[in-house]
């Protein structure tokens, strides 16, 4: 039995066409660079490492993961970890 | 020449450029860099990139477990997708774990 990977899906069809945004800016929403910087200082002060991170986006339940934004993975992600990690309560 | 965790071999040198490889099947549970359409495929050892930190060891913690040899592997389109694919090809860096020798 293999878990399921919601990310997993390289060479699979039926996902649509991939809409592209010209001039599309870094973030779309104020709190999505909050996010970012959020990220890359948990990184830096080696809270988590980027293979955590990357993880802690897989295990997310796939319904919720096919249904968020890039950058709620992201939030998703951080507020997982700092639990785990026992920064949050 | 070390034994990992996982009961593969870990040293430089079990991978050579133009070595024939096939595939494992993805670990049942847990991170891995082994993409599923990736899995249980042939390839050939492009590039031998040397030892770096095994990314399913670090995401769940465990980071003493010795680096693994990077490889950069390449696919026949055909081989992942089937004789209909178009005639290319794909690279994808691979640690050792992933791998196994094709007699």
């Amino acid at each position: 039995m293999t878990v399921a990977r919601p990310h997993d899906v390289g060479g699979e069809e039926g996902f649509g066409a991939i809409v592209r945004e010209p001039d599309e800016p870094p973030f779309h929403h104020e709190w999505e660079a909050r996010v970012f910087a959020l990220n890359r200082l948990m990184l830096q002060r080696g809270v988590y490492n980027l293979d955590e991170f990357r993880y802690a986006i897989e295990r997310m339940d796939p319904a919720a993961y096919r249904a968020a934004s890039y950058y709620e993975k992201w939030f998703f992600a951080i507020e997982r970890l700092l639990g785990e990690k026992g920064v949050l309560p | 020449m070390s034994i990992g965790a996982d009961g593969a071999n870990v040293g430089e040198g079990r991978f050579v450029v133009g070595q024939r490889v096939r595939t494992r099947a993805p670990r049942p549970s847990g991170h891995t860099r082994l993409p599923r359409y990736l899995a249980e495929r042939h390839g050939v050892i492009e590039r031998v990139h040397g030892l770096f930190p095994l990314a399913d060891a670090r995401a769940e913690g465990r980071t003493t477990e010795p680096p693994h040899l990077l490889c950069s592997v390449v696919f026949e389109s055909r081989e992942l997708w089937g004789e209909a694919s178009a005639g290319f090809r794909v690279s994808a860096d691979l640690w050792d774990v992933y791998l196994e020798e094709v007699p």
